[in-house]
């Protein structure tokens, strides 16, 4: 009889979960995201079209921070590069849209790799500057760039028409951050479970170690900083789209604070906890707002005035309280929770 | 020529602020190990705080200076005793991330408490204009460099001679080591974490006197990673000392080549600096043992 669940070969390790009642669950909350618009209010599905393309970015900085161990405090500006990079493909140069999100993620790579190179040779806080400083260097560019990138003002950014689908409903849009979302997912997913993704946790944990097992350390950096800036070129293009409108002041240096906020409530190199981390934050102001709407509303004070205030506290006492707490973030509690479940009253 | 000599001198004065802060940067790190990224924040709620004090008493030059002085030690051993001392034992980059969070906290509570409006600071004098050398310099301007060099000077005094700042290096090199002869590493800390908002307060302090106190004061804390990097993270002195270099260079960069530029040539130079010496000009080379 076997005593416990044991992975007995290869491919079976490999496997994303070997439980049918999993499947099942994923199965059920695709089809309940799938049909969300429908029963959803366009707020609603708004919020979640939110949640969707944050969690795009936020994969790819999971990619370098949380899988390759390389702090980037300046993602921000790949975000700005892949949303202007679109708008100025189709707006500009009026390519097809198709065209426009491929380069949406190329020209953020392509900057990836530049910021990559002095990764190779920076540790730590160094690094973290030196994403910091390019992060203004981009911002300045973009508002040096005169009428080809609308400067100051702007670019308004049209919803585009693929294959004769029209995207211009908040509903069309919400369906194509789903599937771009869908598609990262499991991307991420198999880069963790290829040899790339090993090689990069061989990077995080020692690298001198992973050198010794022959791994290039300037391959693999250089491959997660693309591959992450490219990730978080898409979701810029995505945001882009979802206001209509690219500009520097739409994309905060904050962003980049957020994206690792991110990380560490949700939980530092795990894909579900970026997916729970995602949610927690994105929803943080909006539950924020019900709530002191209702405090207001209650004891007659005036609180609307200070909600964003009240958010920025709220962000801030999340960042410091899971680290402080829990260093494993929210999905640490998931697992302590299902483990609360499966194995009650024993303990293990 | 006198064009040049203006840029240089404007470029010293703001060069200072910048040093101030740097040497603020470097000292949390040197004690530490950790880059406090909340200390922009911490400066300019310095600022608020001293300017409430010394609005409160009348307008007062020395209840500001004297504000400032104590609401930053405080500020600084609250911060170290209750979050950062917590963090010990944790992974560097944990550590950085909660100060990150810390300056965000702090931003919204300035935010709330006094608003976003802009504030002029009154000091008696600081904005009289004095001839120096053939050039016109405000006396704000003048009092923040000879502040930034007395800072300097005494703390190479400290680091050198005396006791603490003995421990202190001690601790720098080896903490584990220093503990074991003797040194309570927790008190280094503590008094580092307060020396450098000291620091952080009296540049968010200069910065508030000579432009305006708003809450976009923070930004001093971005715009001066430039000078302590340039330095080396673990140097003070040579912030310091590069806090000057780096704001006269973005002046120069700002008044000859472009002035779009000014803002991040400080950010395109250190970016070169670290691809040749990744640890700083003054900074020391880590030796790792694998």
């Amino acid at each position: 009889m076997q005593s416990g669940n044991f992975k007995q070969s290869f491919s079976e390790q490999l496997n994303l979960t070997d439980s049918s009642a999993v499947r099942l669950w994923y199965a059920v909350v695709l089809a309940a995201l799938v049909a969300l618009p429908f029963v959803a209010s366009p707020y609603l599905t708004g919020f979640f079209t939110t949640v969707l393309f944050t969690l795009v970015g936020v994969l790819g900085l999971n990619v370098l921070t949380g899988f390759t161990g390389l702090v980037s405090l300046g993602h921000v500006a790949f975000l700005v590069l892949g949303g202007y990079a679109y708008a100025i493909a189709t707006v500009r140069f009026g390519l097809h849209p198709l065209l426009a999100f491929g380069l949406a993620g190329v020209v953020p790579a392509v900057a990836g790799l530049v910021v990559g190179i002095p990764s190779l040779r920076l540790k730590g806080l160094y690094l973290a500057i030196t994403t910091l400083a390019f992060t203004f260097i981009v911002y300045s560019l973009i508002l040096a760039g005169g009428e080809f990138t609308g400067s100051g003002r702007g670019l308004m950014v049209p919803r585009p028409i693929i294959f004769g689908i029209d995207f211009s409903s908040e509903r069309a849009l919400y369906w194509l951050c789903l599937a771009v979302t869908l598609a990262t997912l499991l991307g991420v997913l198999n880069i963790r479970r290829s040899r790339l993704g090993r090689a990069f946790m061989a990077i995080r944990d020692n690298d001198q170690a992973a050198v010794a097992m022959g791994i290039s350390l300037t391959k693999y950096k250089l491959l997660a900083f693309v591959i992450s800036s490219f990730l978080t070129g898409i979701s810029g293009a995505l945001m882009v789209l979802f206001i209509n409108f690219a500009n520097v002041e739409g994309f905060p240096f904050l962003l980049s604070i957020e994206a690792v906020a991110i990380l560490i409530v949700g939980g530092i190199g795990s894909v579900l906890g970026t997916v729970i981390g995602t949610i927690f934050i994105i929803s943080l102001p909006e539950v924020s707002t019900q709530l002191l709407g209702a405090v207001s509303a209650a004891f007659g004070w005036q609180l609307n005035s200070v909600a964003l205030e009240i958010k920025g506290i709220l962000y801030g006492c999340a960042i410091v309280g899971f680290l402080m707490l829990d260093p494993r973030g929210l999905v640490g509690l998931w697992i302590d929770l299902k483990r609360l479940w499966t194995s009650r009253p024993m303990r293990y | 020529m006198r064009y040049t000599l203006e840029l240089i001198y404007s470029g010293v004065a703001i060069g200072a602020i910048y040093g101030l802060m740097a040497m603020a940067f470097a000292m949390t790190y040197k004690a530490t190990g950790l880059l406090n990224f909340a200390q922009g924040e911490l400066g300019m709620l310095i600022a608020y705080i001293s300017w409430s004090i010394s609005t409160a008493l009348g307008s007062s030059t020395w209840a500001l200076v004297g504000g400032a002085l104590l609401s930053s030690i405080v500020l600084g051993l609250l911060i170290e005793r209750f979050i950062m001392r917590k963090m010990i034992g944790q992974p560097v980059f944990s550590a950085v991330l909660v100060t990150v969070g810390l300056g965000v906290i702090i931003t919204s509570v300035v935010l709330m408490i006094w608003g976003g409006e802009q504030q002029r600071v009154d000091v008696k004098y600081a904005g009289d204009i004095v001839e120096f050398a053939g050039l016109r310099m405000r006396v704000s301007q003048i009092a923040v460099i000879v502040v930034l060099l007395l800072a300097l000077a005494l703390t190479h005094v400290f680091f050198r001679y005396s006791r603490f700042g003995i421990a202190m290096r001690a601790v720098a090199a080896d903490a584990r080591t220093a503990s074991l002869m003797g040194i309570s590493v927790s008190r280094v800390q503590a008094v580092a974490w307060a020396t450098s908002s000291v620091l952080a307060g009296l540049a968010g302090l200069f910065f508030a006197v000579t432009f305006e106190l708003s809450p976009s004061i923070f930004t001093l804390g971005l715009k001066s990673f430039p000078a302590t990097v340039f330095g080396g993270l673990d140097a003070v002195i040579g912030s310091g000392a590069s806090g000057i270099f780096i704001g006269v260079f973005e002046n120069l960069v700002g008044g000859y080549i472009a002035p779009l530029l000014k803002e991040i040539a400080g950010f395109l130079m250190i970016l070169v600096i670290l691809m040749v010496r990744p640890f700083g000009m003054f900074g020391q080379k880590d030796i790792e043992r694998v």
